[in-house]
């Protein structure tokens, strides 16, 4: 080796012919570049510009866009619903799939079959997987509705907006606790089972096992998770309320990633979309940025 | 897209080989893209029309592409126009009117069938069609399928509660709707169809005589201001709330087609577009029948508006393919693809001499609710308030007119507060058109 250096760890690890290294990231730097860096640089521009869709007539109109979102009661309540969305759906996500994976560490006879079952949710499309659930919960045909209703539960997503909020945050979170379950499988994998066997042997339940012993050493994983469910909730929902509620009823599901592609590609106000996801960027960066910096700090990675 | 083109090329190369003599013919053939929004059946229909257009003649060849829905269809223009790569012909639904109509992007129909050559008499096309689409005297795109709302409604379930069929007044068909849930005739009503905004506000207003908005519903400028908070429209809103509460009026929600609560018999009537024929005659498993919309007690009804889409020709092409435009929007406007196009479809004929071929064949005789449609946009001299609508960025209008009427639905606001605020957020959509139009209608 050229310097004869011999140190070992991530830091120290590094390519002598740059070129090689440079044509290993050209393809994952183009892709950034093609379908990150210049659709952002382009919605940055269109958030200050009045245009109309064919871009005849453009208006510089400095923080128009801006302001009059900010006075609109229409986008704070999708702010909210927003918010409420995330945090419900990351919650239930992580929970199920953690208390699913727990499960499935300690089951002995067909585990790979359920593991299997488990992970099924995730192949289907958004898009197919929203319809399912509107339809089984359709107030007027849904066969899960009908037995709601059986049960005495007033149940009617279509009028009340609480329903609503319920079904795409249950519909979303069914579809990607498949993708923590994944995660804590392995991270339950790769802890020691002697700690777990010696907490057993001293009379630990598997409840006491988990909380105390398990949660905290898959630590990081769940951190990884959080941080990944609310950019699920974020952006990759679209899919699944245009599919169940389109953002009705009133709103009440109106995410702002589904009013970035309503106001935009359906209403055609190219400005104010733009405008929206210029701040919605900026939020998810924020956000992400805070969670590393106050949450990370309680991980303990030194398992 | 490239592996469908090759594989078409492909098979025309050994069409040619094999037809001999014919290939140099066919080889020169000059085609020109369309980009429709028909999908389903529909889109089977939009297949024969361009096939029997492309058989009818040697000189050109229409290629139709299903481009998804109106929005999408719409969306994929714009993309497509920015990045010069548009195609020739667009059918854009009548609420992106005036975003066509100022985009600097299109050709206007009646210039170019006059600079090819063509003598089309516009005056024969159904009024209310063409007037929806008339800019400064001149239509300015293609009508295609045109419809307009009409009431649908189960003979049985009327019979059974004794009526022969719907009342033509709101107030007596509300009655009757209430006594045919009452008596279990039927489980409710009325199904709230997915484009009520359509029938229901803006139609509802054309009908009855109300103005939507100021100058002429947008017809005389830009500064048009949206006034249906202050009409009879707000009374139309609270009864079909009233209806909702009571169980009259059912909703489907996502997931599943109002037009199956009428279609399997769980509710008595249903309102909706006359291109709904097709569907009807499909699913239907309830002895069906239509009539004309109702209107208010104690006013003379208008003529309703027509809902649909026309076909716009795009700029920035070569001299031959727009003959080719020409000679397919000859070909389509012709009686005798107009009354094909109306019977398979459902939609309204685009001429009156087309009308009058089917109306001579006897064909009404024989299906008398496909003639309502004609009857009810041609009833009467439209005012300024049933012309139609001519707003720009009607769809995000249109959007939070829905988004107001399901706060009524939902019940966190009065119909009066609902509307107020529809027009309020409308307004300032509209201003924000004008801000941008300035000078240009």
């Amino acid at each position: 080796m050229a310097g004869g250096r011999r140190e070992t760890g991530l830091k120290r690890a590094h390519f002598v012919e740059p070129r090689v290294a440079a044509m290993l990231l050209l393809p994952q730097l183009a892709i950034l570049v093609l379908f990150f860096f210049i659709p952002s640089i382009r919605a940055l521009a269109q958030a200050f510009l009045l245009a109309d869709p064919f871009g005849t007539v453009v208006q510089f109109v400095w923080f128009d866009n801006f302001r009059s979102l900010l006075a609109s009661a229409d986008y704070r309540d999708s702010v909210w619903t927003t918010i409420w969305f995330t945090l419900a759906q990351n919650a239930l996500t992580l929970a199920v799939a953690a208390v699913l994976a727990f499960a499935t560490d300690r089951v002995v006879r067909l585990r790979s079959a359920y593991k299997m079952i488990l992970l099924l949710p995730y192949a289907i499309a958004p898009a197919i997987a929203g319809i399912l659930w509107a339809f089984l919960f359709n107030p007027a045909v849904g066969p899960l509705a009908h037995m709601l209703r059986m049960a005495g539960i007033a149940w009617n997503p279509n009028l009340v907006a609480g329903d609503a909020l319920l079904l795409v945050t249950l519909a979303a979170s069914w579809k990607h606790i498949c993708y923590d379950y994944i995660f804590l499988v392995a991270a339950l994998l790769a802890m020691p089972q002697s700690l777990l066997e010696a907490a057993a042997v001293d009379g630990a339940g598997p409840l006491r096992r988990f909380f105390l012993i398990a949660l905290p050493m898959i630590g990081p994983t769940v951190f990884f998770l959080v941080v990944m469910n609310f950019v699920y909730g974020f952006f990759e929902t679209f899919a699944i309320i245009d599919a169940v509620t389109r953002g009705g009823p009133a709103g009440a599901t109106n995410i702002l990633v589904y009013k970035v592609y309503q106001d935009g590609f359906v209403n055609l106000d190219l400005g104010s979309s733009a405008a929206q996801s210029v701040i919605l960027m900026i939020s998810a960066f924020a956000l992400t940025l805070l969670q590393f910096r106050y949450v990370e700090r309680k991980v303990n990675y030194d398992v | 897209m490239g592996m469908n083109r090759r594989t078409l090329m492909l098979g025309t190369l050994l069409a040619g080989l094999a037809a001999g003599a014919a290939a140099p013919a066919a080889a020169q053939r000059v085609e020109i893209q369309w980009w429709h929004a028909m999908g389903g059946v529909l889109g089977e229909r939009v297949e024969e029309l361009v096939k029997g257009f492309n058989d009818a003649q040697q000189k050109y060849t229409v290629v139709a592409v299903n481009k998804g829905n109106y929005d999408e269809v719409i969306n994929g223009t714009i993309a497509a126009y920015r990045a010069k790569r548009q195609p020739h012909l667009v059918q854009i639904y009548e609420r992106g009117f005036m975003t066509m109509l100022l985009s600097d992007a299109i050709v206007p129909v009646h210039a170019l069938m006059k600079e090819k050559g063509y003598t089309v008499d516009w005056n024969d096309f159904i009024k209310p069609v063409a007037s929806f689409y008339t800019y400064k005297g001149n239509l300015m795109t293609m009508p295609f399928n045109s419809s307009t709302p009409i009431l649908w409604f189960n003979k049985d379930q009327f019979a059974k509660a004794g009526f022969d069929k719907p009342a033509e007044t709101w107030q007596e068909l509300e009655k009757q709707l209430y006594a045919i849930k009452a008596k279990g005739a039927a489980e409710c009503g009325t199904a709230l169809a997915n484009d009520y905004f359509w029938s229901l506000i803006e139609n509802y207003s054309a009908i009855n005589d109300q103005p939507f908005a100021t100058r002429a519903n947008g017809f005389d400028g830009l500064d048009t201001e949206f006034v249906y908070n202050k009409t009879s429209v707000v009374q139309q809103v609270t009864r079909l709330k009233k209806w909702l509460d009571d169980g009259v009026l059912q909703l489907a929600g996502t997931g599943f087609s109002p037009q199956q609560l009428f279609a399997t018999g769980k509710c008595a009537t249903y309102i909706s577009s006359t291109a709904d024929h097709g569907a009807m005659e499909r699913n239907a498993t309830v002895p069906w029948s239509a009539t004309f919309l109702p209107h208010e007690q104690g006013v003379t009804a208008r003529n309703s508006t027509i809902g649909g889409a026309t076909i716009w020709v795009l700029k920035g092409h070569k001299p031959e393919e727009y003959d080719a435009v020409a000679a397919f929007f000859a070909h389509l406007a012709s009686p005798k693809v107009q009354v094909w196009w109306h019977k398979v479809t459902g939609y309204v004929p685009l001429t009156n001499a087309a009308y009058k071929v089917a109306k001579d064949e006897g064909y009404y005789v024989q299906n008398p609710t496909r003639e309502i449609a004609v009857l009810q946009l041609s009833r009467g001299t439209p005012t300024a308030n049933s012309m139609g609508f001519r707003f720009g960025n009607f769809t995000q209008t249109t959007f939070a007119l829905r988004q107001e009427m399901e706060a009524v639905m939902t019940g966190k606001k009065t119909p009066q507060q609902a509307l107020d605020d529809s027009v309020r957020r409308g307004n300032e959509i509209l201003r924000q058109f004008e801000k941008l139009n300035a000078g240009k209608y």
